[in-house]
Order: C-alpha cells, then structure tokens, then sequence
C-alpha cells in the first residue's frame, strides 16, 4: 500500500468546475487585482472572523508585509521560535529586524514563560508560530504583548480553521499571515498568501505595500512591493474554500484515529493536546524513539513520512551572525532529533491510518 | 471605431487552445511549484536572450530586488538609474536597502550616459539602465562607465524583451539583468511573473537559493531568502507564448513603421538609429498639445496612456530622497509632452488608419 504526503492529485479528481472557472479567466484577462480575488478576500475574511483580510504573494509575503505595515524594521527585534520553517524567520530578516529565537514547549509551540526574558529595549512584535495547525497560547501571549507594548503577527501558515479560547486564529494579534501554498489545508495551485486583520489602518497600509505602493495608477504614495495574490489562483481559492470545515474535520478526524492508536506505544511520545483549543493538523507530528530507523522502515514501506525539520533555524548556517550555539534551545534541538511527521490529509482512507499505525506497531515490535 | 490600448482578452484562436492545454496539463500532474515548465521556461528564455541562465521569479519588481540581493547590494550603498520609468525599478533598489539616485534622459527617453559619471560616489554600487519603452539604453558607453568605476549593470529590461543593440539582444549586457511577464507586457502571462538571465555561475546558484526561501534542500539554509518563485502555471502560458514573441514584435515594429511614416512630420516619434532594434512595447509620441490631443483622441474612442505623467523623483513617496522640481529638466519635461498610442500586435490596419487620420485631424 502507498500513503502519499501529497493530495493534489486526489484534489483534481473532479477539476472542472475550477478549470471552467480559470479558462473563463484567461477569456477575460482579469488578471492583477481582479473581481475573484475580491471575493476571495471577503471569504477567507468571514472564516477567519476578521474585518479585512488581504491577497499576496506567499504566505513568507503575508508575514513580511505585516512587518512592513507595522513598521518594523532595521534595529527593531522580533521574538519567534526556533522550530519553525524557515519562511517565519526568513520574513523577520527581509524587514531588516533580528530575529530574537524563544524555545518551544512540547506542542512545539513558543513557551510563553520563556518570552519575557528575551524582550529588550529593542523588541518591537512577537511572532508566535501556529506550528503544524497547534494554536500557540494566545491568551498569554497577548497578555506579555499588552504588558510590553509589542505588536504580535501571528504566523497561522499552517493553521487556518485553528481556534484557541474560542477565537480564531489569525484574529487574535495585529495581524495573522496566512499561506496558500498546494501543501496547505486550504490551498491554490501556485504560490499564494493572505493577511487577515481587523484594523483599518494596517488595512489601508497592506493594500498600498502589496500594490507598489500606489493609491492610483499616476501617484505613489509610499516605496512599496509587488505581492498580489494571483487572481487566477483567487478563483481556485473561491473554489476550495467552500470546503474548509470538511477539510479541518476530516484531518482532525484522522489524527484522532492516530493519537488513540499511537498513544499505547511507549515509544511514541503525543504532544499535550489542550482542551480549549481546535487542532487543524496541517501536519500529524510526533516524537519518536529510533526515529531515523522509524522513518527509513516507514518510507520502505510506502509510507511518506517526514521530518519537519532536522535542524533547527539556530543551528542553520543562514543563522550563525546571530550568534547561537548548540544548547541553547533544548527542547527544540531534542525535538529535531524525535520529531516524524505522518501523512493526515483529508483524502486518506481509514484503511491507510490503520496501515500506518500497523506498520509502526510493527517496527517497535522489531526495535524493542 | 473603437481602438483599445490593450487587449488582454483570449478570443477563440490556436493560441487559446495551446494555452488551455498547458494550464490542463500541469493541474494533472499538481506540478505547481518550480516545476517542469518553469525549468522549461528557463531554458528557453536564456536561449531566447543568448545568455547560460535564466530564472523564474514571482514579478520583474522581485527580479530587480533578487538581483540586487544576489550582488549584495543593500544598506549604504547607491544604485543609479532614471526618474522616468515605472516606480518598481526605484522601489526594488529602496526594498534592498540602497538609496536610488537619479540620472536625467536622453530625449529618447533613456538615460543620458554623459549624466552618469557625475554622480558616481565612494557608495555607488551599480547602474540600472531602464530600457524604458522597448527601447534599448545606450549600453556601449554605459558598460564603459561601468567597468571604468568597477560598478555593476543591471538591465531594467521589464519593457524590453526581444529588443536588440549591436545584434546582440537586451538582457544579456549586465551582469544580471530583469525581465516583467505582467499582464500588459508583450510577452506576458496571466497574473505576476519576471524572469532574470545572467551568464554568471556562483550568481545563478544564489539566485536559485534565494527566489526559494533561501533553500539549499528541503532542510539545509546557508542564506535567508524570500519566497518569489515563477508559477509554473504561468510559465506553462509564457512557454505557449514564447512561440509567437518573434512575431508580436515584427507586428509592432511594422505598426511603428506604419505610424512614423505617417506621423513624424507633425509629432516627435519614437526614432531607430542602426545600431538597434526597438520592441515597441510602447509608441511614445512627444508633443506640448499632448493633454488636448489625448481628450480628443478619447472622445473619438481611442484610448492612450501616460507612461509616466509624474516622474518618481516628484512623487510623495520620494520625498525623503531630497530631489525638486528643475533636478531633471529633460524628464520633467517630457512628463508633460509624452503620449502612448495603441501599438499592440492585434491591432488591424483600418485602427491605425483611423488612429492617424485622427491624430492629423487634430494638429
């Protein structure tokens, strides 16, 4: 049996409403900030219960221009985690501002106890990561933000359709960056990112910033970027969002299958999952004994699991001017070393999380 | 009659039907990012261009910022080209970081090169030569200046694809130079795209890291990156359209041909000398009635465009730059005078007919 880490092609197995709809666009030549991308715009708006939500480029743009719009930038500093993909970072660093890293707890989220020690005078936003669809604890961190007068950017790439206290994630800081991108929950079939917001004037900002800065085609106001949202991908958007709930359940649906299996393994490790939250599952990950083995015995198997990631942003050669040493974060450098991630999309079958769980049962059985 | 400026929509042709079958092709395969028709893509437009590399990014403004980043190009540092092109080219050398500082044109609307020594500093780092129009720039005495003052070129060719100087086609001078696939471009695709080509190894394998996140692989970073990749969707219409850009471009220069001989005895026209060969991605006619003849060409259905009426150093966004009004006389004053006729490869001989006897009728 095959379990792929990808479901695009299950996705095109009924495609034509969507390339109907794409060739009627091309017909029409709609192309830069047209009508579908509008519409798009108040729908993800309504799921992410925001005010605004605006189309860019990628979800690395969404995070980067919501630096922009909050004027962050060279000399100003940016608290986020070590153990995210390495966009989150890569966004701190294109605003000019340093990434200042927190460690992570054992959702692989920022440990909230642990920020108020890395804020200086310099701090200006955190930028807690929804890791994997894991809500980070936004009641604390908007507490420390309000105590601090920081700005937050909540980093939901992976997270849409997560909750957390009853609120939507994405809803909660100045800012949420969304991403689009085919491997998402909710996705286009190119690169795509939005930014959802409830203040109009990070609004009017992000809408001049994403358009070069243009309030007409003759003025420009401010020195600005190119990061539209294809509206060619606006109309898959319109498309695929309708299903945004079937598609969160469905994942949750799956990891409870895996967690209730994988939780009588001893050598399986389940992050905590907390009560008041809602876990999209963007990814299925957990920490494992023998993981390297695990994940070879698995891909032996045509099981497509991964590893997101083996070597955390500190660690990276990008990183090493910021002058972090091995140590500094246990518990994400621990973790890099546990972590595997295992197929959840929403087009698996019961028979393939069954034949996942066997065939991890059974490499244990192998590796007492 | 109607003359439209543009014409964005796909009536019912074998190019439609081409590009209907690539855009099914790559939903088949889910092949969306950097995939087979961006490689595809790239290699042909570097054969296109006659340079080793090209490469897929997400805008040609994001070709110019990649280009400059790939060079290193940043905070402190001065980057010198032309107030009169489209804001991108400035707002790209202000995203990296560096300070644009602005050379006045010539009155074929590229920059002077006999502007450019004077204002080359201990901080210049490079000269982005706008080949504003489908024109191409000056280059000879351009490289010259640049290899004088060890300074980097990188050609704004977002305007320019196909254009040639000394038989040698635009985009493959600099070190590394930019391309625009928009919509309004002559090649174009159907959304943000740009293309940058260099022949330049160590550069290339950088700019592939850095359009891609700064990825080395999937878990190794040696650079932070952005994320400005090509869709391959878009490169699947732009590998259909790469066919037929020889002959878009024969179309506009015959449509140029057309209207200079129509037209030069009473307008500035847009002029070839012979050692280049323009693309007309524009027809940029200069008059001082140029507000009254728009008004009257548009009450007869024929739309023009300014390309552009307020030169960047005037604008709000540029006012920290310190620039005023005088700083550049031969810009400023074409601000006033230029006008862009209808010249896309669509367009039929009884339009331009009709473009001309009104233009006449007006003078």
């Amino acid at each position: 049996m095959r379990v792929k880490f990808s479901y695009l092609k299950e996705q095109f197995s009924h495609p034509e409403p969507i390339l109907k709809a794409i060739r009627a666009l091309v017909r029409s030549g709609d192309f830069t900030i047209g009508k579908p991308l509008q519409e798009f715009e108040k729908k993800f708006a309504k799921v992410i219960k925001t005010r605004f939500a605006v189309g860019v480029g990628s979800g690395t743009d969404a995070l980067f221009l919501s630096l922009k719009a909050l004027g962050i930038g060279v000399g100003d500093e940016v608290i986020t985690m070590p153990n995210t993909f390495i966009a989150t970072v890569g966004a701190i660093v294109a605003s000019g501002a340093k990434p200042v890293f927190v460690d992570c707890n054992e959702e692989y989220l920022i440990n909230p106890s642990l920020i108020e020690a890395a804020i200086t005078k310099k701090t200006k936003a955190i930028m807690p990561v929804h890791y994997a669809g894991h809500p980070a604890d936004m009641k604390k961190i908007m507490a420390i933000a309000r105590k601090y007068n920081l700005r937050v950017i909540e980093d939901s790439c992976q997270a849409v359709a997560a909750t957390t206290d009853g609120r939507a994630i994405g809803s909660i800081g100045d800012t949420g960056g969304f991403s689009l991108h085919p491997l998402k929950n909710i996705n286009v079939w190119a690169d795509g990112g939005v930014i959802t917001t409830n203040s109009k004037e990070i609004y009017d900002k992000l809408i001049l910033l994403r358009n070069h800065g243009m309030t007409n085609r003759d003025e420009y106001e401010i020195f600005g970027y190119n990061s539209r949202l294809d509206t060619i991908q606006a109309v898959v958007g319109n498309h695929l969002i309708k299903d945004v709930e079937k598609i969160t359940k469905q994942r949750i649906a799956n990891a409870r299958i895996y967690d209730q299996e994988l939780s009588k393994l001893t050598a399986i490790t389940i992050p905590p999952r907390r009560k008041n939250a809602r876990y999209v599952y963007h990814l299925y990950i957990i920490q494992a004994k023998n993981r390297d083995q695990l994940l070879a015995y698995l891909n032996k198997n045509g099981i497509e699991a991964k590893v997101h990631y083996p070597i955390p942003l500190h660690l990276q050669n990008c990183a090493q001017y910021l002058g972090y040493r091995i140590g500094d974060f246990p518990v994400a450098e621990k973790q890099a070393k546990n972590i595997i991630t295992l197929p959840v999309h929403q087009h698996l079958t019961k028979q393939q999380i069954c034949y996942v769980v066997d065939a991890i049962k059974a490499f244990y059985r192998l590796h007492k | 009659m109607k003359v439209p400026y543009v014409n964005l929509k796909l009536p019912d042709s074998t190019l439609r039907k081409e590009i209907f079958k690539a855009l099914t092709k790559v939903f088949e395969k889910g092949d969306f990012i950097l995939g087979q028709e961006v490689q595809k893509l790239e290699k042909q437009f570097a054969e296109y261009c006659g340079t080793k590399y090209a490469v897929g990014v997400n805008s040609g403004t994001d070709a110019l910022f990649l280009a400059m980043k790939a060079l290193r190009i940043g905070r402190g540092h001065e980057v010198i080209t032309t107030p009169n092109t489209f804001l991108a080219t400035a707002s790209a050398i202000i995203a990296v970081g560096a300070k644009p500082v602005f050379v006045d044109v010539r009155e074929d609307m590229n920059i002077n090169p006999d502007l450019i020594e004077e204002k080359i500093t201990k901080k210049t780092k490079a000269i982005i030569p706008v080949h504003l129009a489908g024109k191409p720039a000056d280059m000879k005495p351009i490289m010259a200046i640049a290899k004088k003052h060890n300074l980097y070129v990188i050609e704004d060719a977002a305007q320019s694809v196909g254009a040639e100087y000394r038989s040698k086609k635009i985009g493959s001078f600099g070190i590394v130079n930019c391309f625009s696939l928009h919509p309004l471009k002559t090649l174009n695709a159907s959304g943000d795209g740009g293309l940058i080509t260099t022949n330049d190894d160590s550069i290339y394998r950088h700019l592939l890291e850095i359009r891609n996140i700064g990825l080395k692989n999937r878990s190794e970073s040696d650079y932070w990156g952005h994320n400005s990749r090509l869709d391959s969707l878009q490169a699947a219409i732009v590998n259909v359209k790469l066919k037929y850009l020889n002959q878009w471009i024969q179309q506009r220069r015959e449509n140029a041909a057309y209207y200079q001989k129509h037209l030069s005895d009473i307008v500035f026209c847009p002029q070839e000398n012979n050692q280049e060969k323009s693309a007309y991605h524009l027809f940029v006619i200069q008059t001082p009635e140029r507000d009254k003849l728009q008004s009257y060409l548009i009450k007869n259905d024929i739309e023009t465009k300014i390309h552009y009426p307020v030169p960047i150093h005037l604008q709000a966004c540029s006012k920290e730059l310190g620039y005023a009004k005088g700083d550049f006389p031969v810009a400023e004053k074409q601000s006033q005078t230029i006008l862009s006729l209808p010249i896309h490869q669509a367009l039929n001989r009884s339009q331009l007919d009709y473009v001309i006897e009104k233009t006449l009728k007006f003078f």
